[in-house]
């Protein structure tokens, strides 16, 4: 039971920046995700607030206590990792205990934790066994175990389930976001799996090179992303980007002009505009819908694309259109065999545009976390 | 539908297959011919311990012996004259700790290569290999001179202060390659359940290195007891001489006893790497796989 403060945290190696100043503050028993492409330096930041790499500048503070410079033991964090790193050479029991030998913990005190942590997990027909005699799913539950042993104020993930298949990273999402809400344990956890991050933060941190792009629950960043790399990297299939710009139209209006389709701009939705302004809109594959299949969104407007080629995903399918010469990606609910250059209606959800800056890539959206 | 697999007839195929990939009687027959020059020098081992001085002289050298009973007085006396028993101890003592202590000092050097940060690494690295890249020859001399001015030479502990440290550089580079596979994460996992550097060393990495230490331990053990070059220049006094040292010095003091009695000796002196080869054989190969 902790809050985590991180203040201008950087992390150098040799000369070059892997964590640019970051700042963040999780709150007590808050479930917060990083996520982010590979390289953008979640990982390390993860590693520092395991106290696995030194902090070159910043605070952590751990219950309003800078811990920079304490070892990782003294910080009351635990860590499940990647590869599980299991000790090859000791049993499921011995795995667990480990740490708590090392600790000093009295023996009974040790077997009552490992009993309780073998009951929550399920792992008790296996306590003699040794790690290369368990599946991929319990070896992780075993270093899940080996976490919860010491009872830590701060549970740390280290991308825990990409070395699994993907039913059982599934089914081990489901057990672990069971065992936070069990365990009511402040958690950081890393991932670069953005459905990962979504189904299991109460809080999404989205990094990029060194820095946190954006930070909110997985709502705010689906609904409304800070910018174009947040945009895009949220939500899957990936949101279609559509490059073009601002003009006036023959009643004084403002519109967007892509490639693809024009469209009015809703009064009040975007900070204000000229016309000419390089801008790029955004439009997530739910709000493209095809004619027939889906609700009818609120504004539409009516475009015709034609097919490219249709992915079958069984309820759905997502369909390749060509809008003018752009492509698109659709979903098409209740899907219907679709062939290649079929002319296809569509409707687009207006009211669920967004524009980002061609430049810089800020989202113009009103009341958009502008930074 | 699984019965309608199994019309097909496994062992048959299962046959065929190995027909096709196994070698023709061509590829079978050289071997046999190459393991046979191979073998020759053991046969003239084996048929020569089991004759008498007077039976080795008068007949052919690759005839069978008459019977087993010679053995007994050939082992008898070269144990007494070549002093084997000292030499035994002698060798068995120098084999012991000098590959014991050298895998333990490399294995440490090695977890410091792999998981330590310090400066140039790579260079010391290179400095401790150095040790395998020269031949040993070079050493000789200078050794030498070195053991008689500081008054170790013809000393126990002199032998087995140089075994110890020839034998560290060749451990070291496959101990190095080896942790460095070993996952890093699991040391991670250990300093943050809250291990020492010491202790992930003792607790976590050595037990991991167990097989391919083993398999170093019995190489460097061989080598040692084989050694004859240094175990003659530096300790050559009768209670410090190692095993082959020994039978050197035997083979030349008794000229006239014959190759049986030798042959006899030196069966005596590799029974102990033979059975240390038998007890670690499953360390031993599981040890070069992963090395290898």
């Amino acid at each position: 039971m902790a809050t985590v403060a991180l203040r201008d945290l950087v992390k150098l190696y040799g000369r070059h920046p892997a964590v640019r100043g970051i700042d963040l503050e999780i709150a007590d028993r808050e479930f917060v995700v990083f996520v982010g492409p590979s390289g953008c330096g979640k990982s390390t930041t993860l590693r520092m607030i395991a106290g696995l790499e030194t902090i070159s500048h910043g605070e952590l503070l751990i219950d309003g206590r800078v811990v920079n410079d304490e070892p990782s033991r003294e910080r009351g964090v635990a860590m499940v990792f990647q590869t599980y790193a299991l000790y090859p050479h000791m049993t499921v029991r011995q795995n667990m205990s480990f740490g708590l030998k090392l600790a000093g913990l009295p023996k009974a005190e040790i077997e009552s934790r490992v009993a309780r942590a073998v009951e929550v997990l399920e792992l008790g027909p296996y306590l003699d066994r040794r790690p290369s005699q368990l599946s991929g799913g319990q070896r992780q539950r075993v270093a899940m175990g080996r976490a919860i042993v010491r009872e830590p104020r701060v549970f740390l993930f280290d991308e825990p389930l990409s070395n699994l298949d993907a039913k059982l990273r599934n089914q081990m999402r489901i057990e672990i976001k069971r065992l936070q809400k069990a365990l009511n344990v402040t958690t950081i956890y890393v991932t670069h799996d953005q459905v990962e991050a979504m189904t299991l933060a109460d809080r999404i941190v989205v990094m990029k090179d060194g820095h946190i792009a954006q930070v909110g629950s997985p709502t705010e960043l689906y609904d409304n992303p800070a910018d174009q790399f947040v945009a895009g990297f949220i939500g899957a299939p990936a949101m279609n980007f559509f490059p073009g710009e601002i003009e006036r139209d023959a009643t004084g209006g403002l519109r967007m002009r892509t490639a693809a389709f024009s469209a009015p701009l809703a009064e009040g939705r975007f900070v204000p505009l000229e016309p000419g302004r390089r801008i790029t809109a955004g439009l997530r594959p739910d709000d493209l819908v095809p004619v027939g299949h889906g609700m009818p969104p609120r504004r539409p407007l009516e475009l015709e694309g034609s097919v490219v080629l249709s992915e079958m995903l069984g309820g759905e399918s997502l369909v390749m259109v060509r809008l003018g010469d752009q492509e698109a990606i659709a979903r098409m609910a209740q899907p219907r065999p679709v062939v290649t250059d079929e002319r296809l209606p569509l409707m687009l959800d207006t009211e669920r545009l967004h524009l980002f800056d061609a430049a810089t890539g800020q989202s113009l959206r009103l009341g958009s976390a502008a930074r | 539908m699984a019965t309608a697999l199994d019309h097909l007839d496994y062992d048959a195929i299962e046959r065929r297959e190995r027909r096709r990939v196994r070698g023709g009687w061509g590829a079978v027959t050289l071997a046999a011919l190459v393991s046979l020059i191979w073998l020759a020098p053991f046969y003239y081992l084996l048929v020569s311990v089991f004759k008498s001085s007077a039976e080795y002289g008068s007949g052919n050298p690759l005839a069978l012996p008459h019977g087993f009973a010679p053995i007994l007085d050939n082992a008898a006396r070269v144990w007494v004259d070549a002093q084997l028993g000292v030499a035994l101890f002698n060798s068995a003592t120098y084999g012991l700790i000098g590959a014991s202590v050298a895998v333990l000092v490399a294995a440490m050097a090695a977890f410091g290569l792999t998981r330590i940060d310090f400066p140039r690494r790579t260079g010391w690295f290179m400095l401790i290999f150095a040790g395998t890249v020269f031949p040993f020859q070079m050493y000789l001399i200078p050794l030498f001179f070195t053991y008689q001015q500081i008054g170790i030479l013809n000393t126990r502990f002199g032998m087995i202060l140089f075994y110890c440290a020839i034998c560290v550089p060749f451990p070291v580079l496959v101990l190095r390659n080896f942790m460095g596979q070993l996952n890093r994460e699991m040391d991670e996992a250990a300093r943050m359940d809250g291990a020492s550097d010491w202790r992930v060393f003792v607790s976590i990495v050595l037990p991991n290195c167990k097989s391919p230490m083993l398999a170093l331990f019995l190489l460097q053990f061989t080598w040692i007891w084989n050694d004859l070059l240094f175990s003659t220049v530096l300790g050559n006094s009768p209670q410090i001489r190692s095993v082959m040292n020994a039978l050197q010095v035997f083979q030349g003091a008794y000229a006239s006893v014959g190759p049986n009695i030798s042959l006899t000796g030196a069966l005596i002196a590799s029974l102990p790497t033979v059975a240390l080869f038998l007890l670690l054989r499953r360390h031993f190969m599981a040890g070069l796989g992963v090395s290898a």
